[in-house]
């Protein structure tokens, strides 16, 4: 469960996330851009993408409609989509 | 037969981490994801075929007027451009492979995942180190009157039993659902592999190997029928027989992704599937796995190995729609993905695609 609902904390936590899930070895937390794109410079495609959203929606309890990946470019992205369902869901 | 509607019987969604937590289905979650890394483009390799049969994909719409380029280097350099845009897995199909075995060898050496759809008639080379997906349209009478063939089938079978490389692929067309049982236990007695793959019109065809809702019901009860006889040599599930046998074609179940149906370039197939013809063109507006395939009839194997493995994100309702989807991918890999071995399907009961509002029996 993510500690902290505030913008610095779901940025944390995605990149813990995609860390975890893709199994990445060469970055850490801190060496993660959060502006990096995904998809461009990390190379994660569309099933990553749904595995990423699906656990997110375990961890915030949060609705992350199928139309909406797209729009997840980018760590900050994803974040502020969280953060906006938040505030609206919750 | 009756289909469980998922929707009307547990309406409360599941977390995903409750999904995945049954050990059986946390290691096939992890088996399967291990290839998502796979992106696929496929190429027309010939104008040429040695067959000439009712009903094929390639000899309709432009592509088979498409300029034959049989240049090595032209290839060779097509694939590395291809690797160098993230394509990992090649399919090669049209007309028909076989006949230029040097351009397979060099697909092979850029890029070493993909696979071939043959008719089987030649073999191809085993340097090749591709699956070889061999089209059988029904006995050998069948095959005579149909591609014009004679013993088809056994040479088929001459060719490639005992081949590693080789999944033979049975069509149902609306005329052969009965001579199936007879050509699966020749495959069987051989000990080939075998998966299933349904008709779907070209664009403006009506003949007699179109579909109707009762074949499509018969179809589907011979793929389960066989499913339970052959389990060794048959790769498929029974969601896999509900997902290509339903009233509604892959379009309308799952929306397609493939560029021809999808204008979103952002991400998956719309971002980075091509088609390439034999003179190495490709135009986006045409793009899809089975081009000239009339969409609403299509329920093309190739096409739902990736039109529904793509739809993960519609099939965590339930454990047992998430089950079917994890036997449906297993068996996609198991069909595309030189050694990747299938496993014991988790879900034996038909369930229905997810956001069908139908209940109960499909025709």
């Amino acid at each position: 469960m993510p500690e902290a609902h505030d913008i610095k904390g779901i940025i944390k936590h995605v990149i813990e996330v995609i860390i975890d899930e893709l199994k990445l070895e060469e970055v850490t937390v801190d060496t993660f851009s959060p502006d990096m794109d995904l998809i461009d410079e990390l190379g994660i495609d569309s099933m990553d993408l749904a595995t990423i959203a699906l656990v997110l929606q375990d961890e915030y309890k949060i609705v992350i409609d199928e139309d909406d990946y797209p729009k997840m470019k980018t760590v900050r992205l994803i974040a502020e989509y969280v953060e906006g369902k938040l505030s609206t869901e919750n | 037969m009756a289909i469980k509607n998922e929707a009307a019987v547990k309406p409360l969604k599941p977390r995903f981490s409750d999904l995945i937590a049954p050990p059986e289905v946390k290691e096939r979650w992890e088996k399967v994801r291990k290839y998502f890394f796979l992106r696929e483009s496929t190429y027309d390799m010939s104008n040429r075929c040695n067959l000439r049969c009712d009903g094929c994909y390639y000899y309709e719409g432009e592509k088979q007027f498409a300029a034959e380029n049989g240049e090595i280097q032209a290839w060779r350099e097509l694939m590395q451009s291809e690797a160098a845009r993230g394509i990992t897995y090649v399919v090669l199909a049209g007309a028909e492979p076989s006949l230029v075995p040097e351009l397979l060898d060099v697909c092979y050496q850029e890029i070493p995942l993909g696979s071939i759809a043959t008719n089987g008639f030649k073999k191809i080379p085993e340097s090749v180190g591709y699956k070889i997906h061999i089209s059988v349209w029904g006995n050998d009478e069948t095959s005579l009157r149909v591609r014009k063939a004679k013993n088809l089938l056994k040479k088929q079978i001459e060719n490639y039993k005992n081949d590693a490389r080789a999944i033979f692929v049975y069509t149902f067309t609306r005329e052969n659902i009965d001579e199936v049982h007879e050509v699966a236990g020749m495959l069987a007695a051989e000990n080939c592999k075998l998966t299933f793959n349904v008709f779907s019109s070209p664009v403006g065809y009506n003949g007699s190997l179109r579909h109707t809702d009762e074949s499509l019901e018969r179809t589907r009860q011979a793929m389960i029928d066989l499913l339970k006889l052959y389990p060794q040599n048959v790769l498929f599930s029974v969601y896999n027989a509900v997902a290509h046998t339903h009233q509604s074609g892959l379009h309308d179940l799952y929306t397609c992704s493939y560029p021809r149906q999808n204008s979103s370039q952002d991400i998956g197939l719309g971002r980075s599937f091509r088609q390439y013809r034999t003179d190495l063109s490709w135009d986006r507006s045409v793009a899809c796995c089975v081009p000239d395939t009339d969409c609403a009839d299509c329920r093309h194997y190739a096409a739902g190995s990736a039109v529904v493995t793509a739809r993960i994100y519609r099939h965590v309702n339930s454990l047992s729609i998430f089950k079917s989807w994890l036997d449906y991918v297993d068996t996609y890999l198991a069909v595309w993905v030189m050694g990747y071995e299938k496993g014991k399907n988790l879900c034996a009961e038909p369930v229905s695609p997810p956001e069908v509002k139908k209940v109960g029996n499909i025709s």
